[in-house]
């Protein structure tokens, strides 16, 4: 009786509810399949028995772990030079990445720098597009005949042969993964640049300090944390980062650890990519949890005060009108320019033949010619294609349908039941997906769901399954969107509605959301946008019959047939910039929010 | 009738104790202030009986009914207490206007549109904001959002309405225009009222009864003049009243009869207290409480003190004197400019001191204070 009151009482609550239907599934959805992975690198695949000597599939075994490890030369090109690679890479993106959006941050809050209004909005398109649309730029212009195929714009208008390790390899991927992040350096520690107080600056000028004494002793200092989150950040998703090694790297066999996953998933001993996807999950933990260390144990010197609007800005003099020609120049060459040569190369026939007789609209309204990439009919003709969109919108309007409101009632049912055990359990279990990186999250639902598994069919080929892989991926998206929305709501604001016997449904609908709407409705639109740009996720989970645009994509470029590449790519982009902006319209809530001109 | 009872009602959060073992019960009709420093659990209580928050231990009963009981695990849902609840912050819903504030909760009772709508103008009208109806919440005052909230709270009629320092985000010029308010309104509306305020002067003006509560403890739960007077300890009297009460510390040093002869750094008091039956002992640590008003200025007095700062404000004046290495306060009416440094006299009068155990800190006896100048 008193048991039953209790449960009763208990589960009268919604958020409790709630919460315990996310304890129980996200427990099949991440920790389940995480067991799973881990359990692959210790048996023998079907596709493996020839290789480990005597032993059946689904036999114990050490096999993977010693190749991996501790084969010499074979450890060597399987892990140790890829990671060593990965590294390197995601070092030299990060110093790019940083310094970049840094001193553009400082430009744009603190000097009189020209235009800021159109530098704040272009600078952050390279983060809004897909990181592979840089990649595929770096070739359009300095691809080389080196490697097989036709030079690029580069060489074709100055004559200038470019150098294998210019044109594929370490350096481009530097700097192709760095410009794609500035942006994010740019939001995150120019929004701290916004915040500060100004009186912090202005204490020290009263002083009479210079003003570089005032940059390197006083503001530098104060946006160091942010910095060095920025720093973790843009590390961790380098480390994640499948599609620029893949277009810029595979020429030159530059093999970094996703690619590395890749290569390995799809050959014959996917124990070894196992063992790498979970290494890879470590790296990304390990990262994550010393950035929350970071956070939690240093007191954050931002005050928002609301008053920094009037800083005195730095007078750039004779330098503002060069030095603001120069930013925008750059800046329209790294986030337009790209999208000018997915047009240019999308309409000439032979590959690195700029004539003009050499334009042509076959890859986009052809009927298809035997001669040209194998037959396929131009992109607005091709089923194909079309079926591809058709998948690529469908699946990010059903994962944001489901993430999105997944993750607002998380959100709602975290913040209502703060304190208690099972809110902070589903919190972390939320929050897991975004710890790894996503071709080692296709990996470990590929381990779980490739073969019927506990009351689970086998999904492997569904569309339910990349449904599924997209929404859990994208969940910490949208939970801390929904958590961020209740944190910012008073609870007497619902609390009121209780005392009135409203039902906890119209609460919801009728009074907490409509309340906190561009939070909530950011939760939908980052997994929409993530899951219509994404790559490393889908493709190892893809098959023919459900390929988004992006594998899509992927596999043109594999194939060389780089006229329907850049224009599937110039399709995504369009997709992509279209639904920011209408999403941004209407809502007001935008990825990009956070800084302005 | 409504009546509340508490039966020994604890709320911990992990370790800490924010309610420890409460019990009272509030009769029907009653204004009632819970009233202590923040962090004493007094918002805890009111949302406990209102059902946001359930206790760890306890009985509560609203109207012969159980509505929570740790025993038995019966927890009813707070719309079910047929309470009204108004917030400190009035979480009005800023996207509704001011008329579908107050009738959204109708339009949940399934009320029909032409009632919704004369209820509706009669709260506007009887909390004078007619005038706001199609206005949104950030478009008012302070204060209108206050009367909204109220409006909004009432609309149900609830025969008990709960008030979380509902008047702490206002100015003090609001605040009395409110408390005024909100005491007609009890005088009307029969109902019970259960308040919560740190200040002191509200609960004093506003309450017919007063519980005073420190660390998750009951202090004191009577009229509010009986806590002004007649406080239960040491930390009630402190709280209560303002200027606050003058405290000092002494040990007995001799006992004849009523006669309670108390040793202080620099002079002797002798305390006669009203009452004849003592369990004092010689050597025992007491404190002395006296209120301002009880020190009387004037010359012939038998007290010779210094004048050590003073702050006339118009109706009154609030002096400071320098009494050997005692600094105590007085209040005198009218505004006196007492120049500084200047020596006056002054008389305890009435037998309103309080003699407070130095160690349990809780009221003794009270009686008349003078100086022994032996």
């Amino acid at each position: 009786m008193r048991l039953r009151n209790r449960v009763a009482s208990f589960l009268r609550k919604p958020y409790n509810v709630i919460l315990i239907t996310l304890a129980v599934s996200l427990f099949f959805l991440t920790l389940l399949p995480l067991a799973s992975l881990v359990r692959d690198t210790f048996v023998v695949h079907p596709s493996e028995i020839m290789s480990v000597k005597g032993s059946q599939a689904g036999d114990l075994t050490l096999f993977h772990w010693i190749k991996v490890f501790l084969s010499g030369a074979t450890s060597q090109n399987m892990l140790y030079r890829p990671l060593w690679n990965t590294l390197v890479t995601a070092l030299g993106s990060c110093f790019i990445a940083i310094a970049m959006g840094g001193i553009l941050a400082w430009l744009v809050t603190r000097s009189d720098l020209r235009w800021k209004g159109f530098i704040s909005v272009v600078f952050i398109f390279p983060y809004i597009l897909p990181s592979w649309t840089l990649a595929m730029a770096w070739l359009n212009f300095f691809r080389n005949p080196l490697v097989g195929g036709a030079p690029g714009l580069f060489t074709a208008l100055t004559g200038i042969e470019t150098a294998d390790w210019f044109a594929y390899g370490m350096l481009p991927i530097i700097v192709v993964q760095g410009l794609h992040y500035a942006p994010f350096a740019y939001i995150l520690i120019g929004g701290i640049l916004r915040n500060m107080d100004a009186n912090l600056e202005e204490a020290a000028t009263l002083l009479q300090t210079s003003r570089f004494k005032i940059l390197t002793r006083i503001t530098l200092p104060i946006v160091m944390p942010a910095v060095l989150s920025t720093f973790l950040l843009v590390f961790s998703s380098c480390l994640s980062s499948f599609a620029v090694p893949a277009f810029l790297g595979t020429p030159v066999r530059f093999q970094v650890l996703t690619t590395q996953l890749y290569r390995t998933l799809n050959g014959i001993n996917p124990g070894y990519g196992y063992i790498i996807a979970f290494l890879m999950i470590l790296i990304g933990a390990v990262i994550l949890a010393a950035n929350q260390l970071y956070i939690g144990k240093r007191k954050s010197f931002t005050t928002v005060t609301g008053k920094s609007s009037n800083v005195a800005l730095v007078k750039l003099r004779a330098l503002r009108t060069p030095l603001s020609t120069i930013v925008v120049v750059s800046l329209a060459a790294i986030a337009i320019l790209p999208l000018i040569t997915f047009a240019v190369e999308s309409f000439i026939l032979a590959p690195g033949d700029y004539s003009l007789q050499n334009f042509t609209t076959i890859f986009w309204v052809g009927e298809g010619h035997v001669e040209v990439g194998g037959g396929e009919p131009g992109i607005l003709l091709n089923q194909y294609v079309w079926l591809g969109l058709w998948n690529s919108v469908r699946l990010s309007l059903v994962v944001a349908l489901i993430a999105g409101t997944v993750g607002g009632l998380a959100g709602y049912a975290i913040v209502k039941g703060r304190g208690t055990k099972l809110a902070s359990f589903v919190n972390n279990l939320a929050f897991f997906p975004y710890l790894m990186p996503s071709m080692a999250f296709g990996a470990i639902y590929l381990s779980m769901f490739a073969k019927p598994n506990l009351f689970i069919p086998s999904l492997y080929g569904t569309f339910a399954l990349l449904v599924l892989v997209g929404t859990v991926k994208y969940l910490p998206f949208a939970s801390r969107a929904g958590t961020n929305a209740m944190l910012q709501l008073s609870g007497e604001i619902e609390e009121a509605g209780i005392m009135l016997g409203i039902p906890w449904c119209k609460r919801m609908t009728y009074i907490i959301f409509p309340i906190q709407r561009s939070s909530f409705l950011s939760g939908y639109m980052l997994p929409f946008i993530s899951c219509m740009r994404e790559l490393a996720l889908f493709v190892i989970l893809i098959v023919p019959a459900n390929r988004v645009l992006t594998t899509m994509l992927f596999q043109y470029n594999e194939k060389g047939w780089t006229q329907y590449a850049n224009a599937i790519n110039l399709l995504i982009v369009l997709i992509v910039l279209i639904f920011n902006y209408a999403i941004n319209k209407a809502t007001g809530a935008s990825i990009d929010k956070g800084i302005g001109g | 009738m409504p009546e509340i009872v508490l039966k020994g009602i604890t709320k911990r959060f992990g370790r800490f104790v924010a309610v420890d073992h409460i019990s009272m019960s509030i009769a029907d009709g009653d204004f009632v202030t819970l009233l202590g420093p923040s962090g004493c659990g007094k918002t805890t209580i009111l949302r406990m009986i209102a059902g946001l928050e359930s206790p760890t231990e306890g009985e509560i009963l609203i109207d012969g009914n159980t509505v929570f009981c740790s025993e038995r695990g019966i927890d009813v849902a707070p719309e079910k207490r047929g309470i009204g609840f108004l917030f400190q912050n009035y979480a009005l819903w800023p996207h509704m206007t001011v008329e579908k504030n107050i009738a959204f909760g109708l339009e949940n009772l399934k009320w029909d549109k032409p009632r919704i709508h004369a209820r509706v103008a009669e709260l506007l009208a009887k909390l004078k904001i007619s005038q706001f109806g199609q206005r949104y919440p950030s478009e008012l005052s302070g204060g209108q959002q206050q009367r909204v909230a109220i409006a909004r709270t009432l609309a149900t009629e609830p025969k008990i309405l709960f008030m979380d320092e509902p008047l702490s985000n206002l100015d003090a010029k609001l605040r009395t225009e409110m408390r005024t308010e909100l005491k007609r309104l009890h005088n009307e509306s029969r109902s019970t009222f259960v308040y919560v305020t740190h200040d002191q002067l509200e609960a004093m003006t506003l309450s017919t009864r007063a519980c005073l509560m420190k660390e998750g403890l009951l202090q004191q739960y009577a009229p509010p003049l009986q806590i002004y007077h007649s406080p239960a300890n040491v930390f009630v009297a402190d709280f209560v009243g303002s200027p606050t009460m003058n405290f000092i510390e002494g040990k007995i040093v001799a006992i004849n009869s009523s006669e309670v002869r108390v040793s202080t750094t620099g002079l002797d008091f002798i305390f006669t207290a009203v009452g004849t039956a003592l369990a004092l002992s010689i050597g025992q640590k007491v404190v002395l409480g006296v209120r301002p008003e009880y020190l009387k200025i004037g010359a012939g007095g038998q007290v010779q003190a210094r004048v050590y700062s003073t702050q006339p404000s118009g109706m009154e004046t609030v002096v400071k004197l320098q009494l050997k290495d005692h600094l105590l306060t007085s209040v005198a009416f009218g505004a006196i400019d007492f120049a500084i440094d200047t020596d006056i006299e002054f008389d305890f009068i009435e037998d309103r001191c309080i003699l407070f155990d130095g160690e349990t800190m809780v009221n003794l006896e009270h009686g008349r204070l003078r100086v022994d100048y032996r």
